[in-house]
């Protein structure tokens, strides 16, 4: 009897509890929905809209023009017997994280903060740092033996270390976004760490700027017996020396450091080298893992994984890397390149897309790739790790790869704004761009043609993709191919601060230096640091300014923009313009803007040193480096260039005006934030 | 050892051959199938229990516990009394695992056969066609002693890379293949005029993925059950191939055999009623 009772009550409690749980699911499914598709409208309002946009570093409209002249660029040239084709007014200066920042916001450095490749700080002018993004130092931490433990929860709230993206501003995709038309962007530079998407119709994949996993913009690690018998940093790279024994040897992979420790140190990955001189090949050892290479072989993307160090309370962490292998002999001496480790886009060690999951997805279905901003490893070049020929093949390994991403972007695209950038035309033309009949400074003629033809394969070969977009979305979406600037020859290099202290404005005579110990603030007037940035030592903003505000400034600038142009190399103006930053920008974001911004004559740029800020013997010199071409210029000798396959409206159109175009092409008004102006159709 | 490892080899020799069920393996999605077979393999467990256990022993113990609780609930302030439960409890608990030794003693070698033939499926996935991996032959020998030529078999099933490799101080020949064809294959390689096999998977989903043919030790034997080892006098000692991790959560590596062990268990427990079984 009991037992019947409690069967009764079971069923009874068993509908009820059934009753209870489909109407809880009813409405908490509900309230979800509600929530899903009222807070965050998902549903594409693009109504089968479609833009792509292909943007292609460095992309020269004069090499352009002269080969759809020669019929080499027939996809392109079709374009522009639309009439969608110009040359594109580029930024001022035109150095790409402020031209794609242009670009993103539709407006002016004034707008987005971003001035030169090269940033300080006004009361740290001896701490420069790169400006598109900041690293900043964590704050706090649990001390524990040799560890410090960021714990940044209530109430301890410690602040662990993080790189903050400096560009400001609205980007014209948050426009989108509001209005529900999906964007797409792979690879943007100019956007790490990724801006959020407040409506969830963006999504983007860092480009420029995006860190390797050792926090640096890539740094290759190269092996080979004739290094130094001791470890030597040079810039982009570390060499370290091997020794065989037996024909096995042992190296250390560096990682990233080990914050979590009150004295970072260098994680390390420990590998085992044997090699086979007969078979003049290689069998790399990773644990268990093992590569086997012939020399001149290219390994494929190798998954290394960084253990930390952690309190033995808590549990085991590691960061994850890829890098290719690269053996470029066996024997007598033994080399071996491995790429910079860039972060796993299958397991990223910090977000570097928008929504975080975005490159994982695409990592999954393509496997892994490049995901440090710069690819091309143009700084193994220039510090002679690799030749041009093995620049070349590297180089096109990165362009493989990304005609594979690009065909994923293509196949994975419904509607609205798909935006794929190409970096390989800006690498490449900065190592074999060589446009004029005067001497290159360190190749002989027929080699700086020879390298020139294969800047020219490459316009081609972009062509043919673009060509291939064309036949696929030709008929049902705007098609816009852009630079966002040009190309140059750097055959000499202007040292801006070794001739503001030939001419007394910059001080001691003997400083080498503005970074050093010795610099005297106390007489110095003005100082470069970027590549076309000038900075008045202006009392009340600078740490130790002497230039008095107003009249005393203006005739500062008035005596250096004179002086500047005013110099020649031989017959040949160096200096075409001199900008005042009052002048050329406006916006709210003009805290770091230099007071002028030098534009070069075609053949000239600022020189390596003063970029940093470093002084040498003479104001002019020839460039030597590898890096032979450039783009660092006056805006106005490089411009970028800009395809469409609808006419082109204005005969001037400049990078700030792309923005408020894709705005329009989706019936959106310009804000009052762009500067630009709709210059389609 | 000797004797060990023959006695391993016949074992996985019976073991494949019952392994030959698993193949539906390969029709199922991952998940579904490791969820039968540990749900079947739960109930396996619950009858060995069953019937090797001494069922009644069991109840007895179980019932005493449960008296021993009552009497800790109802004399909880009488110390001697309440502490005296407590041992009584701790006792009966041991006699519940010594009861449990005949069932685990009788399940071990079973249960090892079982896991070794599912690792095959489960562990490692099969090479994708296109992708590129190591294959390492372990040749026997003093280290001293040059290394003899070994020549890979051409096999339309693989493209040869790079290779060979020798490591003369492993004694190992390593080459880089790529996968080319779907299916199970048979690599040939030629060592003064003795051919030597390894079976390679290629393909997508789940495969039976055999790593390493084993030397003739019977640890190896029993972690690669599904190729013949090589004899002990031979001159190959080994022929490993890197195969690629399987991701998943449920079925990928390593966490299959957690999974298998937490849904057979839970299987076991829920249907010990259904059976009539005191564990």
């Amino acid at each position: 009897m009991a037992e019947l009772n409690n069967k009764t009550l079971s069923r009874r409690s068993f509908l009820k509890r059934t009753v209870a749980i489909g109407a809880g699911v009813s409405v908490a499914g509900a309230a979800g929905a509600g929530l899903y598709l009222g807070s965050v409208n998902r549903v594409s309002r693009a109504a089968g809209k479609k833009v792509i946009i292909i943007g292609i570093d460095g992309m020269d409209p004069r090499l352009s023009e002269q080969m759809m002249n020669d019929g080499q660029l027939p996809y392109l040239a079709k374009m522009r017997a639309a009439g969608g084709f110009r040359p594109l007014g580029t930024s001022i200066p035109p150095q790409s994280p402020v031209a794609w920042a242009n670009f993103i916001n539709g407006a002016g450095p004034g707008s987005h903060g971003i001035f030169d490749f090269i940033h300080r700080h006004p009361e740290k002018p001896q701490a420069p740092f790169f400006s598109a993004a900041e690293t900043v130092a964590g704050e706090g931490g649990w001390e524990v033996g040799e560890f410090k433990i960021p714990l940044d929860f209530w109430p301890f709230r410690h602040q662990p270390p993080r790189t903050e993206l400096r560009r400001q501003g609205i980007p014209f995709w948050d426009y989108l976004d509001e209005a529900g038309v999906p964007s797409t962007f792979y690879d943007l530079p100019s956007n790490y760490p990724p801006s959020p998407s407040k409506c969830g119709h963006h999504r983007c994949i860092c480009g420029m700027g995006t860190p390797d996993v050792l926090g640096s913009y890539g740094t290759y690690q190269y092996f080979a017996e004739d290094n130094p018998p001791e470890p030597v940093h040079e810039g982009g790279g570390k060499r370290f020396p091997l020794r065989f024994v037996n024909d096995t040897a042992q190296i250390k992979l560096l990682g990233p450091e080990n914050n979590l420790l009150r004295k970072p140190e260098s994680t390390l990955v420990e590998l085992t080298i044997h090699r086979d001189t007969a078979a003049n090949a290689a069998v790399i050892e990773m644990g268990q893992k093992r590569i086997v290479l012939k020399a001149g072989q290219w390994s494929r993307w190798v998954d290394l994984t960084f253990e930390l160090r952690t309190p033995w309370f808590l549990p085991g962490r590691s960061v994850r890397g890829i890098a290719r292998f690269y053996l470029q002999e066996v024997a007598p001496n033994f080399r071996l390149y491995v790429s910079p480790i860039n972060i796993d886009p299958r397991a990223p060690a910090v977000s570097i897309s928008e929504p975080s999951s975005f490159v994982t997805d695409v990592a999954r279905k393509i496997g892994p790739f490049y995901t440090t901003g710069f690819q091309e490893d143009h700084k193994a070049r220039t510090n002679k790790i690799f030749n041009d020929q093995e620049f070349i093949q590297q180089a096109t390994l990165v362009l493989e790869e990304r005609f594979r991403l690009l065909e994923y972007a293509i196949q994975n695209y419904d509607d609205g704004l798909l935006f794929f950038y190409f970096s390989s035309s800006d690498l490449q033309s900065h190592m074999f761009w060589w446009s004029d009949h005067e001497p290159h400074p360190s190749r002989s003629p027929e080699e700086a043609a020879f390298y020139f033809n294969h800047i020219k394969r490459l316009y081609q070969q972009l062509d043919r993709v673009i060509g291939d977009i064309i036949d696929r979305y030709g008929s049902v979406a705007t098609i816009i191919v852009m630079s966002d600037h040009g190309f140059a020859n750097f055959g000499w290099q202007f040292n801006l601060n070794s001739w503001l202290r030939d001419f007394g404005y910059l001080n001691p005579v003997e400083c080498p230096s503005i970074l050093s110990e010795i610099m005297d603030w106390s007489r110095t007037k003005a100082y470069g640091l970027g590549i076309n940035g000038l900075y008045l030592n202006l009392k009340g903003r600078e740490r130790e300014g002497i230039v008095e505000p107003g009249a005393e400034a203006e005739e500062l600038i008035e005596a250096l923009t004179q002086g500047l142009l005013r110099v020649r190399w031989g017959d040949q103006p160096v200096i075409r313009n001199v900008y005042r930053a009052s002048e050329v920008y406006r916006g709210e974001a003009m805290a770091l803007a230099p007071d002028l911004i030098i534009g070069y004559h075609r053949g000239f740029r600022a020189s390596w040193a003063t970029c940093l800020g470093d002084l040498e013997a003479d104001a002019i010199s020839p460039n030597l480096e590898a890096w032979s071409a450039d783009h660092c210029a006056d805006a106005l000798e490089v411009p970028g260039v800009l395809w469409c396959n609808q006419p082109i409206r204005s005969d001037n159109p400049s990078l700030v005006d792309i923005a408020p175009s894709i705005l329009a092409l989706y019936g959106l008004p310009t804000p009052p934030t762009m500067t630009g102006r709709n210059v389609l159709g | 050892m000797n004797t060990l490892t023959t006695v391993v080899v016949a074992f996985n020799t019976l073991a494949n051959a019952l392994g030959q069920l698993l193949t539906p393996i390969a029709w199922l999605p991952d998940w579904l199938s490791l969820t039968l077979i540990a749900g079947l393999t739960g109930l396996g467990m619950l009858l060995a229990f069953k019937y090797t256990s001494n069922q009644r022993a069991i109840a007895q113990i179980r019932r005493d516990i449960r008296a021993n609780l009552l009497t800790i609930r109802l004399f909880r302030e009488n110390l001697r009394v309440a502490l005296t439960a407590q041992a009584r409890l701790i006792v009966a608990a041991l006699r519940l695992l010594g009861h449990a030794l005949i069932p685990m003693a009788v399940l071990t070698v079973p249960m090892i056969f079982l896991l070794a033939q599912l690792a095959l499926w489960y562990q490692l996935a099969p090479l994708p066609v296109g992708a590129e991996t190591v294959i390492t032959i372990t040749l026997a020998g003093p280290t001293e002693t040059p290394l003899p030529v070994v020549i890979l078999l051409d096999n339309d099933a693989i493209e040869d890379v790079s290779g060979p490799v020798r490591i003369t101080s492993q004694r190992q020949v390593c080459w880089c293949i790529r996968a080319k064809q779907p299916g199970y294959h048979t690599l040939q390689f030629d060592l003064e005029g003795q051919r030597y096999e390894k079976q390679i998977a290629i393909g997508e989903g789940v495969m039976r993925v055999s790593p390493q043919r084993p030397s003739r030790h019977w640890s190896e034997v029993l972690l690669y059950p599904w190729e013949t080892p090589f004899p002990r006098e031979s001159l190959v000692q080994a022929i490993t191939i890197e195969h690629p991790q399987r991701s998943s959560w449920i079925a990928g590596t390593d966490s299959w055999i957690v999974y298998w062990f937490l849904i057979s268990l839970v299987a076991a427990f829920c249907l010990r009623g259904f059976l009539r079984v005191h564990i």
